[in-house]
């Protein structure tokens, strides 16, 4: 996957370095590539210090013991808890999906695994540190508060709405 | 900036003790883990931000503000979702492309619309969320988000937006 997603970066950067080209020759190209080099550069301290609480939040939160929160409840209890082990979840898709299906094997409600799917999307505590860093504290305050309801209230919509759904989910899944 | 440092200085400082503290090593292996994923997306993070020192030289300023600008209105919203849910691929490429975006002049209701957006309804997801758990599932979750992104993006500009 990270693979993939370098080569189709490079070929982005490589047809960038084209256009820059035709529209402003070498002198455009360099400025771009030095524009992108400098404002790295300007960022490295922060990205070191993301990475740095990345890394100590994955060691010191293992998928296990979040998962093990995330088993403790149903309703309302249930919903509330799937958002918080949403939230301190680490890793990427490949980790939390695979995570959200054993629960559903294992029984766990519609809206848990909506709230749980949403808070790690929306409330990322890992990911947070990098987004402060190259997004700025405003638009980082405002992103968290403005969706600090979003996960509770989509568990709670569509376990209201379709809460039943989750049979037929869970017998797709099997089969 | 320096505040920004100091922000993240803090919370570094205090799991590193927190995780020295508790005496298993788990202070070294946060290290290492967090030095792991660094060199391992540090190609990626080349590469991102060289799309984004070429994306601000050449994209025209004033057609990206007035699509996504402060004064886009609810359209700039709803296109700012419309990229979020197209953008590929994972936090350390998008969240530097957004940050360019941002410094170029994207409204802040419509940075957190495309925040949201892509990390919560990002089409490249819902494949790997379908193939975990079945397309019922991305269908019911993915609709009742549908409206949120620009919601969350309304409710920023209200209570954040204005003065920068």
């Amino acid at each position: 996957m990270r693979d993939h997603t370098t080569l189709i970066l490079g070929g982005i950067v490589f047809l960038l370095a084209g256009a820059a080209w035709l529209s402003g020759g070498w002198g455009l190209v360099l400025a771009g590539f030095m524009g992108g080099v400098t404002t790295l550069l300007l960022v490295a301290p922060l990205l070191l210090c993301a990475f740095l609480i990345a890394g100590l939040i994955q060691v010191l939160l293992t998928e296990e013991k979040v998962t093990y929160w995330l088993g403790e409840g149903s309703g309302w209890r249930g919903i509330f808890l799937a958002c918080i082990s949403g939230a301190l979840m680490p890793g990427g898709p490949y980790v939390y999906y695979p995570i959200a299906a054993t629960l559903l094997r294992a029984g766990a409600s519609l809206g848990v695994l909506v709230a749980f799917v949403s808070a790690k999307s929306v409330w990322p505590v890992v990911r947070l540190p990098l987004e402060f860093a190259l997004l700025g504290p405003r638009l980082t305050v405002a992103r968290i508060l403005t969706t600090f309801l979003v996960p509770p209230l989509l568990g709670f919509l569509s376990q209201a709405l379709a809460g039943r759904q989750v049979e037929a989910i869970r017998e797709n899944l099997k089969s | 900036m320096t505040l920004a440092i100091f922000t993240l200085l803090i919370p570094a400082v205090i799991l590193f003790v927190y995780a020295w503290r508790r005496g298993d090593g788990s202070h070294r292996r946060g290290l290492a883990r967090g030095g792991q994923t660094l060199l391992s997306v540090l190609p990626l993070l080349v590469l991102a931000f060289t799309t984004i020192g070429f994306v601000s030289v050449l994209l025209p300023q004033e057609g990206l503000q007035n699509l996504i600008g402060p004064d886009s209105g609810w359209k700039g919203l709803l296109r700012a979702q419309g990229m979020g849910m197209l953008m590929p691929g994972g936090p350390y490429v998008v969240i530097p492309l957004i940050s360019t975006l941002y410094q170029l002049g994207t409204g802040l209701g419509a940075t957190v619309a495309l925040v949201t957006s892509w990390s919560s309804l990002s089409l490249m997801n819902a494949l790997w969320e379908a193939s975990f758990l079945g397309w019922r599932f991305t269908v019911i979750r993915w609709t009742l988000l549908l409206p949120f992104p620009v919601l969350v993006g309304l409710l920023a500009e209200a209570l954040f937006g204005g003065t920068s």
